[in-house]
């Protein structure tokens, strides 16, 4: 009876524990906002146009209050900048710190090239002509378009360890480095330009091209560029994995394998700022692999790295709840971070123009923009607006873009139908997952755009793996594969157009198999042009690219770069990626109010 | 006894050639190569160009010659290189296996802290509020995934505290109060989960255990109920949980990726993850062999175990 009475007080008591988490549920969730039935969308294209939608029922507010709150261009830091701290930047995994052994762009911390991009770029009153910042070469001459001397900065030295023990920097060893790194995968897209590099004198070196490049200066700025690298530590045992040794702004003081990098300031740095103050200005940077979104968040919230990326509206909302006196750099995307098709343009019925017309057609890239980052996007054409001449954003508009940009399903259904598949047709989609992208999302949404034109859709996702060595030409994919369009290292035509559409390059650059002799007469015209004609002729390749659309585009969301409160970016605040942009770690300063943090070892 | 070994150690290397021989053949099914992992936006390679690459890396070999080669460095010890940072696989074994083994350590230390009273409490007290919260506590632990519980913990502690656990792995021979603060919360998400497992397997098999005649006859004696519990009937229970841990401990040496991922624990699951998405062939054979051994060689040990747990066991 006893033990009785005990098991119905016990299954009471569980029941009512049971029904007080239920009403706790029921309550909390009353207190969600409702979604209001319509809302203007910003439209993706940036103009005033409006469309009735439920999915933006937070989004317009908040990017209003972005754009009020955060405007841009963002303004000046305040000057002159504190010395000292140690900046946390998170980053992706990396597996070694060798420029042998395979690119980052984290490296160029530590190994300089011989140009930069200068920071002053910037977007949308983007300069068309992007400017060169001179790093370890101070100036540079053509003898014909084939050949060209570049003077190199004298006293440049190496870092002060051993085997090298900061000798000069000498022509010697550039000549060595091209030789050393050109053809290696992460080099391979400069190296195959050259031909070869001759030792003039001590600070002279001639690059003889394989080709004639009038513009091979601007072509060759940074990341994708040979670092230079010193001989005895390239050819010691362990190479320059365990000898890293360059002529950067930061040693690598610990590669903590799994964990991050611990790279401290240079005191032998050649490069100074405006009023001659020698960089960088923080002691060291921490670069701290993260894996996970919610561990980064986790991480900016705490105060354990200064700067964070969030990829979506959705993440940087929570961050900036969290985060309050947090800064955000929200900057228009160049191009990275585009959401595109790549098609089999060497089979049935992808090299047909007007199949291609007719899948571009069918997207709907304002519902696009609304599912990727809730109306945040802009609209993207064949590649860059700027390198179109397109400068302002009120400029990225279908209008310029032309009718294959426009929502068309009927039109497409037509095409489709001249194209000798009126009735469709079986297509698969091959998507990967990818941080910081919702491919997914995207793979659905043009997969329904297609399904609305008659088109059978399947849709396979592959490992991220199988997606990158698909992506980067390695292997073959089926029919389509999404994907961002080829980045450049910069604001370069070479990298964002010749290079990929051009049918000389080979497959892992030229991805899709491009093999139009009118493109390339065109690309071949570019190559030798100037000034003025050079951005006329990209006009023109804009306009041929629109009517080809060898590659499928939609839209590109603006990059986010949030940071403590207590750093100051000196250089360009839409740098993607550290690496491409070197100087954000170069130029980037923190107030007295940033942690106090050790640089001894990485772990603190 | 010595027959006994002899025999385990033989049934040992079959097992372990037959899973090197799956590991080897698997890892080259997947799609891709170490060489087209490598390859980005900056590459501008032909084919020839691959294909020289892999031949430098001795991939184009006949499968058979490649398994050859690696095999015969198994057997002196040399578990080869890594495809992609060239350096030797026990180099980098080495590094995230002390961090996995004080993650293991800790997480089993707290599993059996909370499994073993709570399971004995649990049987001892069969069907009373002790033994329903007992269950309740297991049943969570089993339910709720580890990713998402490591992900709110860290979530919220970020939020509420401001606070993470310290970066940068020290041993505990190093540091110790910095090693308790960065394993403890990752550990104890980890143990929650074991203790579940482990909780109601020291239930049921206690519950077993107490139902012998032998333990009738010590209540009949007028024994103490800790007594009997302690002296009597635990050590004949323990047999299953000890199976249980040592097969816990094994795969906990193998690494919980997604802790690992969340709490920015340089461990061996990463490791292994990173060697497979970057198809780096010899890292992930190397990994997998070395804790193919392992495993064999904690089952032995499981086993020899039970002899001391229980005299009537012995081995011929």
């Amino acid at each position: 009876m006893v033990k009785r009475w005990k098991d119905d007080h016990a299954l009471i008591g569980g029941l009512g524990l049971l029904l007080l988490i239920v009403a706790a549920t029921w309550a909390v969730a009353g207190e969600s906002p409702a979604a209001p039935a319509t809302t203007p969308a910003p439209g993706a294209s940036g103009g005033a146009e409006t469309s009735t939608t439920p999915f933006a029922y937070a989004a317009p507010a908040l990017i209003k209050e972005l754009d009020e709150k955060f405007p841009f261009p963002p303004p000046a830091p305040p000057w002159p900048p504190r010395l000292g701290g140690v900046l946390h930047i998170p980053t992706g995994v990396l597996r070694h710190f060798d420029p042998l052994t395979g690119y980052g762009t984290e490296l160029a911390l530590v190994w300089d090239t011989l140009l930069e991009w200068e920071s002053t770029w910037y977007f949308p009153d983007a300069q068309t002509q992007p400017v060169i910042r001179k790093s370890l070469a101070e100036s540079w001459q053509m003898v014909d378009a084939s050949t060209w001397i570049f003077h190199l900065r004298q006293g440049v030295k190496f870092h002060n360890r051993p085997p090298v023990h900061g000798r000069e920097m000498t022509a010697e060893d550039v000549r060595y480095s091209y030789d050393l790194l050109k053809g290696k995968s992460g080099y391979s897209s400069r190296g195959a330009a050259i031909e070869r590099v001759d030792v003039v004198d001590r600070y002279t070196v001639r690059i003889h091209l394989k080709g004639p490049d009038p513009h091979f200066p601007i072509n060759h700025v940074n990341s994708f560029s040979p670092v230079i690298v010193p001989k005895e530590a390239a050819e010691a045992e362990g190479g320059l994995g365990k000898y890293p040794v360059g002529t950067g702004a930061f040693l690598l003081k610990e590669f903590a394998a799994g964990e991050g990098v611990l790279l401290v300031k240079n005191p032998d740095y050649f490069m100074r700022d405006k009023d001659g103050r020698q960089l960088p200005y923080v002691d060291a940077i921490r670069l701290i692999f993260t894996r996970d979104a919610a561990t980064e968040a986790a991480l900016f919230r705490s105060k354990r790295v200064d700067m964070i990326r969030p990829p979506t509206l959705d993440m940087l909302y929570e961050l900036l709840k969290t985060v309050p006196d947090a800064y955000l750099y929200r900057v228009p995307s160049y191009g990275w971070g585009n959401y595109g098709l790549m098609l089999r343009l060497d089979k049935a019925p992808y090299d047909d123009v007007r199949v291609r017309q007719a899948l571009s057609m069918a997207i709907n890239r304002d519902i696009v923009a609304e599912i990727i980052n809730r109306g945040d996007a802009s609209l993207y054409g064949p590649f860059p607006w700027v390198l179109a001449g397109y400068t302002q954003r009120s400029e990225y508009s279908t209008e310029n873009l032309g009718p294959n940009y426009e929502y068309n399903p009927q039109r497409a259904r037509q095409l489709l139908a001249e194209a000798g598949y009126p009735n469709g047709f079986d297509m698969t989609i091959e998507w990967g997952e990818f941080r910081g992208y919702a491919w997914g999302d995207f793979a659905v949404a043009i997969g329904r755009f297609f399904e609305d034109i008659g088109i059978r859709v399947k849709l396979k996702q592959v490992d991220t793996s199988t997606w990158w060595t698909m992506r980067f030409g390695g292997q073959p994919f089926a029919e389509a594969l999404i994907s961002f369009t080829p980045p450049g290292s910069g604001p370069g035509f070479m990298d964002w157009v010749y290079l990929p559409h051009h049918s000389s390059s080979p497959p892992t650059v030229n991805v899709p198999h491009i093999k139009d002799p009118k493109l390339d007469a065109l690309l071949d015209e570019w190559r030798v042009a100037s000034g003025d004609k050079q951005l006329a002729l990209q006009r023109q390749v804009w306009d041929y690219l629109r009517e080809q659309v060898y590659r499928i585009t939609t839209i590109v969301p603006p990059h986010y770069r949030m940071s403590q409160s207590y750093l100051h970016a000196g250089g360009v605040p839409h740098c993607w990626f550290i690496g491409f942009c070197s100087y954000e770690g170069k130029t980037a300063w923190m107030t007295e109010k940033a942690p106090a943090r050790r640089f001894d070892k990485f772990a603190q | 006894m010595w027959r006994y070994l002899v025999r385990r150690f033989l049934q040992g290397l079959l097992v372990l050639f037959l899973v090197s021989l799956v590991v080897f053949s698997l890892v080259r099914l997947l799609p891709g190569d170490a060489i087209l992992m490598q390859l980005d936006q900056a590459a501008a390679l032909t084919p020839e160009d691959l294909e020289r690459a892999r031949q430098e890396l001795g991939l184009d070999r006949p499968f058979v010659q490649q398994y050859v080669t690696w095999a015969a460095g198994l057997l002196t010890g040399d578990l080869g290189r890594s495809l992609v940072s060239r350096k030797p696989v026990a180099e980098e074994l080495s590094k995230r296996l002390i961090l996995t083994f004080h993650l293991a350590v800790m997480s089993l230390v707290i599993a059996l802290l909370i499994a073993l009273p709570i399971g004995i409490l649990s049987a001892v007290r069969q069907d009373t509020v002790v033994d329903y919260l007992g269950r309740l506590f297991a049943i969570l632990g089993l339910s709720l995934p580890d990713f998402w519980l490591a992900t709110v913990t860290i979530t919220f502690l970020a939020i509420w505290f401001q606070w993470m656990p310290p970066m940068g792995f020290e041993p505990i021979w190093v540091d110790p109060l910095k090693n308790l603060t960065q394993l403890a919360i990752p550990a104890l998400i980890i143990g929650a989960r074991l203790a579940a497992v482990s909780m109601r397997m020291t239930r049921s098999s206690l519950l077993e255990v107490l139902r012998q005649d032998y333990i009738r006859t010590a209540w009949a004696k007028g024994l103490r109920e800790q007594g009997i519990i302690v002296r009597h009937a635990l050590k004949n229970a323990m047999i299953p949980v000890v199976t249980i841990v040592g097969q816990q401990f094994s795969v906990l040496l193998g690494g919980t990726v997604i802790v690992e991922f969340i709490f920015l624990q340089p461990g061996v699951g990463s490791l292994i993850l990173d060697a497979v998405l970057l198809r780096d062939y010899t890292l992930v054979q190397g990994t997998v062999m070395f804790f193919a051994t392992v495993m064999v060689g904690m089952n032995l040990l499981v086993d020899l175990t039970y002899a001391w747990f229980d005299p009537r066991i012995r081995y011929s």
